[in-house]
């Protein structure tokens, strides 16, 4: 397994190569420092994917990436990245990457999925899975919290922040008994039966942050 | 007498002092070549720039192309008599304003005057003119005149420089973030990879839950690197373009403030990253203001692409803005966003009705650059 990185930062390089040397079957044949650099190298040597950094100086992000799939269509390459992946990581991998990794993932990640890459698969972390899952289900409609009336939506928010009754019909300009009114029709069409429940709720479905 | 020797030397003296102050422009009508002459040679003391029209379609020409200090009408001329040539002057929008003078026979009758004062007479003085008197108006307005120039000037030297420092920010915190989340962040990142190198090699469980800890401090670092940089400037309005940053931001905002945010997007697509920066901070405002003074539960967001403009309107189902906050001195911010948008040719519009929300529209063309 021939292997080109690049990243413009020495330490990250240093890093990369020295995980990648606890795996036998790579080696790493070339570095480069910037996007320029890396296309320049990627046509020069023989290689057999890339792990590139996502932000470098010159032509890098999807730029590059977009570069690279049109040139050497076939062969893998793996973003590495400083950015979370609810920011970045579904357009690169609708942009031709073989994978997206965070930078502070674990090193037994990047393991994983050099070796998943290598084989012709593709890598993508558990936590971008749910975000690509989450895009996927094109019908919002069917998530329980989009059937919530706006008012209804900002009650439950209130309550998944942990505001009390009182508090939250200051906030909004309700009386108390109008609010806990809502707050009955909210776990009702949730399906829940406990504020424990509602913030349980909140949090897996990413609605509270 | 002493009035006009003042008025006269106070430009005399601006000038000697090698400041360049152009000359104001006086315009006098009068369909007698005596008449004028005689005035020209009677304000010529005050060193201005005069000029003449001998009819009423002389004189709307030339206030079509300058702008004048004050104009000497006559009143009875053949053609456009001078209160018609007032009237048609005021009512452009260049010279609505434009002081004048009317000069009329003593045989006039009063109502004459008053006619005058209806199509913007500021004056109106009895021929034959008393020549002190008329210099004397006549300087007072070349002052005011000259007044009016120099707020212009500094109101314009001021928007310039809230131009100039809005830049100046923006430029230091894309910067500031950059350092932080390149460099900070991509050394926690090597530090990250050296500890877990560090861990597979030992054995002993107190060192290797040690080294553990440490991962997890380094993870709470980079996701506070990430914060700050993320909040100093959106790496989104870089990487993928104002489309992408909108709709992250509105996200973000849903999650913040428990606000529903509905989107209407274009294709993600990426431009002039100056007027993206101006559009963005702009929303970024906005949205501030609906979490603090809307009350709202739900903000309607549509970001539209032409060909030569970017259009921004953003609605939300609150308690509405009021008349008078859009001018009160709370309304910095308002007059914040204002300001980006003009830097750009932009134009933003705040409307509300109590009870009924408020909506604000923003527009930027994408042609014309900044100044």
């Amino acid at each position: 397994m021939r292997i080109l990185i690049a990243d413009d930062h020495p330490i990250v390089r240093h890093g990369l190569k020295q995980m990648l040397a606890g795996d036998p079957s790579a080696t790493v044949v070339g570095e480069a420092t910037n996007g320029d650099e890396a296309l320049e190298l990627a046509r020069k040597v023989e290689w057999d994917m890339a792990i590139f950094d996502f932000t470098m100086p010159g032509r890098s992000g999807l730029d590059l990436l977009g570069d690279m799939k049109k040139e050497f269509p076939g062969r893998p390459v793996l973003i590495l990245s400083m950015h979370s992946e609810d920011v970045h990581g579904s357009r690169v991998l609708r942009g031709g990457a073989a994978g997206y990794i965070t930078k502070d993932s674990a090193p037994q990640e990047l393991a994983t999925a050099v070796r998943k890459v290598a084989n012709g698969g593709k890598y993508v972390s558990a936590s971008l899975a749910e975000i690509l899952a989450s895009e996927c289900s094109s019908d919002p409609q069917k998530a329980l919290h989009e059937k919530l009336s706006d008012r209804e939506y900002r009650v439950m928010w209130l309550l998944a922040t942990g505001k009390q009754i009182s508090e939250i019909a200051k906030e909004m300009g309700l009386s108390p008994s109008t609010v806990s009114t809502y707050r009955t029709r909210i776990l009702r069409k949730l399906g829940l039966t406990s504020n424990a429940a509602l913030v349980h709720y909140a949090v897996r479905h990413q609605l509270v942050g | 007498m002493n009035d006009v020797a003042q008025f006269h030397d106070l430009h005399a003296e601006q000038r000697s002092e090698g400041e360049q102050v152009e000359k104001a422009k006086i315009l006098l009508v009068d369909d007698e070549p005596k008449s004028l002459f005689a005035l020209q040679e009677l304000l010529s003391t005050l060193g201005q720039n005069l000029m003449v029209a001998q009819s009423g379609e002389e004189a709307l020409r030339l206030a079509l192309k300058n702008d004048f200090a004050v104009l000497l009408l006559d009143v009875r001329m053949p053609g456009i008599d001078g209160f018609e040539t007032a009237r048609l002057i005021r009512s452009r929008e260049r010279s609505k304003s434009t002081p004048i003078i009317f000069l009329t026979a003593a045989a006039d009758e009063m109502t004459s005057m008053f006619r005058g004062y209806e199509v913007g007479a500021v004056d109106y003085l009895m021929k034959p003119v008393i020549p002190e008197v008329l210099k004397s108006k006549v300087a007072v307005f070349v002052e005011l005149f000259r007044k009016s120039e120099r707020l212009r000037e500094s109101e314009d030297k001021l928007r310039r420089l809230a131009a100039h420092l809005i830049s100046i920010r923006e430029e230091e915190r894309a910067h500031i973030a950059r350092e932080i989340h390149d460099e900070l962040g991509q050394v926690l990142t090597g530090l990250k990879m050296e500890v877990t190198w560090l861990a597979k090699r030992l054995k002993d469980k107190p060192l290797i839950d040690k080294t553990d800890s440490m991962c997890a401090l380094i993870d709470s670092s980079v996701q506070t690197v990430r914060k700050i940089a993320t909040g100093l400037r959106p790496e989104m309005l870089d990487d993928m373009g104002l489309v992408a940053a909108v709709g992250w931001q509105a996200k973000e905002f849903q999650k913040r403030t428990g606000i529903r945010c509905r989107l209407k997007l274009p294709a993600e697509t990426k431009f002039d990253i100056e007027i993206s920066t101006t559009m963005f901070r702009i929303f970024q405002e906005i949205l501030t203001n609906v979490a603090r003074h809307a009350r709202a539960t739900r903000v309607d967001i549509e970001l539209a692409l032409r060909d030569s403009e970017v259009l921004l309107d953003v609605v939300d189902n609150g308690v509405g803005i009021q008349d008078t906050e859009l001018t009160g001195k709370k309304s910095l911010g308002l007059l914040g966003m204002q300001e980006r948008a003009l830097l750009f040719g932009g134009d933003v519009k705040i409307t509300g009705s109590p009870g009924h929300g408020t909506r604000v529209s923003v527009n930027i063309p994408l042609s014309r650059k900044a100044k």
